[in-house]
């Protein structure tokens, strides 16, 4: 059955953007978190699932647009998204967290009326929501790769400033930080990734793996760049167990990824709970 | 040991701020501090002390009059490694985060090595000398919440220090510290300045302890009401405090000693 990752090329394309969701997306994750911006990740994949549904309706209704990936919609949607938090983090500077409800709430009600006016999809939309193996295309694999390289160059070149900034945003302001500007790309980025990881995990569990492997990454992590280090650990064997379990058992992938990464979050719980006992 | 000549580190000229509400929280305020001056303002809660550090840092634009760092009004100063910046400690609320004492302390040369860098070997000695200055070598591989107020202040004064600050502003730098490591970090402060000649601003409501250890002393309640040596402070605190509080005000802040 191991073969089978290597023989069939959708699998294999699977398996890479698997491990590159499973390299990103807690890098981004640990960033998210330290500032109490979890909630992000939710707010932005519903306003990108709106995107791809905007997508397939204008490709359902003109032939155009039918040429065009979805998936590219719900990148310049989430993009949107994004910039649109920022703005409103700016207006409420008191409740920052009221950006998040307000995106999502727009992005869930934006989505339902494109479905009603598209009268349904016969593209399967369920693999959107959850995530499913066999629909990873090389378009999606190619895109996911860019994305991945853009993530991964940024914490090359500005991890200092993302510490910073994420540590303690007034003392980076004084320092002279261009803040503003890298929140701004920060937030392009995370969008970036929840467009592209959407095909594996499913637009309404990627949250979970920005979130999950950090959160257990935290409890045993003994300085920041081990955070990112274990939380980078946990999500690959997530995705990995995940994608074969579910392909095992013909499970929606994205929900045995998560479901991994949920038994591993306990396993961590647990075992800190232990160690703190024999002490 | 503070000379008034040259150009002054801090001026500030007519200063006044007023919030978008209309409250208006500082008025006339002018303010000089010199190279080698250590300046503590105090004032009540609501006195409008901190507007004034986040006024002097460029964090709030003043509604009237001009501020100017080194000698450069503070639209075109971009020398902000000039500046050391240590927040009160409950605003950071950086307890949880899984950073180490070594990670927070580097952060502190962000500005001073610029964007698209990477710290080098003599950045990291850097970091090392000055961990051990404030004295938490042994924790620096630690997490900073596994350290008590004190330890954890000490961090940040680390953190500013490291890029070799000329100026130094701390705001209420020992609220939620115990009496003990405040002597120690008054201490630690005056021998910065005695080694480095450093300039230092400290926002304190804590005038007993603060006002041993300072040179200069301002008196902030909105307005400047008291603006000299600390020396002048100590010997004219009665009229100073009726000055800003009006009559029948006791005065509150000896419990020390």
């Amino acid at each position: 059955m191991l073969a089978d990752w290597w023989n069939y090329e959708f699998l294999r394309y699977t398996l890479f953007s698997g491990l590159l969701i499973g390299l990103i997306c807690p890098i981004l994750g640990t960033f998210l978190i330290v500032r109490r911006l979890s909630m992000m990740a939710d707010g932005l994949s519903h306003v990108t699932l709106s995107g791809v549904a905007a997508g397939m309706l204008l490709g359902k209704k003109f032939a155009l647009f039918a040429a065009i990936n979805p998936l590219f919609f719900g990148m310049v949607f989430s993009v949107i998204g994004s910039l649109f938090i920022e703005r409103l983090r700016k207006v409420y500077k008191a409740y920052q967290d009221l950006a998040i409800p307000v995106i999502l709430s727009a992005g869930l009600g934006l989505f339902t009326v494109l479905v009603s006016v598209a009268d349904g999809f016969n593209t399967d939309l369920y693999s959107y929501l959850f995530g499913k193996i066999v629909t990873v295309t090389i378009e999606d694999l190619l895109a996911l790769v860019g994305v991945a390289a853009a993530v991964l160059l940024t914490v090359a070149l500005i991890y200092k400033e993302l510490f910073a900034v994420s540590f303690d945003e007034e003392f980076a302001r004084v320092s002279g930080v261009a803040r503003k500007r890298i929140n701004l790309w920060f937030m392009v980025l995370v969008a970036l990734t929840i467009a592209a990881s959407m095909r594996i995990v499913g637009v309404l569990l990627i949250s979970a793996l920005i979130t999950l492997p950090v959160a257990a990454s935290l409890q045993i992590a003994g300085s920041f760049r081990q955070a990112i280090w274990y939380s980078i650990i946990f999500a690959e064997i997530s995705v990995l167990s995940g994608l074969y379990i579910a392909y095992m058992m013909d499970w929606a992938s994205g929900g045995t990824i998560v479901l991994a990464a949920v038994l591993i979050l306990m396993i961590v719980l647990l075992g800190k709970r232990v160690r703190n006992l024999m002490r | 040991m503070s000379q008034e000549q040259g150009t002054p580190v801090v001026n500030l000229t007519s200063v006044g701020f007023r919030y978008d509400d209309g409250k208006t929280v500082l008025e006339d305020i002018g303010l000089s501090l010199y190279k080698g001056d250590f300046l503590g303002i105090v004032g009540p809660n609501g006195s409008g002390k901190s507007t004034l550090m986040k006024v002097v840092l460029g964090l709030l634009t003043p509604t009237t009059g001009t501020v100017e760092l080194f000698g450069t009004p503070l639209s075109k100063f971009r020398d902000w490694t000039k500046v050391g910046y240590v927040a009160q400690q409950v605003a950071h609320g950086a307890g949880g985060f899984p950073a180490t004492v070594r990670e927070v302390v580097a952060s502190g040369l962000v500005g001073r090595v610029g964007l698209f860098r990477r710290l080098k070997a003599e950045h990291y000695a850097k970091v090392e000398q000055v961990i051990e200055r404030v004295g938490l070598k042994v924790k620096s591989d630690e997490r900073i919440n596994k350290l008590s107020g004190g330890q954890l202040q000490r961090v940040f004064i680390a953190r500013a220090l490291v890029a070799d600050p000329e100026l130094l502003i701390l705001d209420e730098p020992t609220v939620g510290v115990d009496q003990e490591s405040i002597e120690q970090f008054y201490g630690l402060l005056r021998s910065l300045k005695e080694e480095s000649g450093m300039t230092m601003m400290i926002i304190s409501h804590d005038i007993g302890v603060m006002s041993e250890w300072v040179t200069k002393v301002a008196c902030l309640n909105r307005r400047i009401h008291f603006h000299g040596t600390a020396h002048e402070f100590e010997h004219n605190q009665e009229d100073i405090f009726k000055s800003m509080y009006g009559e029948g005000f006791k005065l509150l802040a000896h419990h020390h000693q």
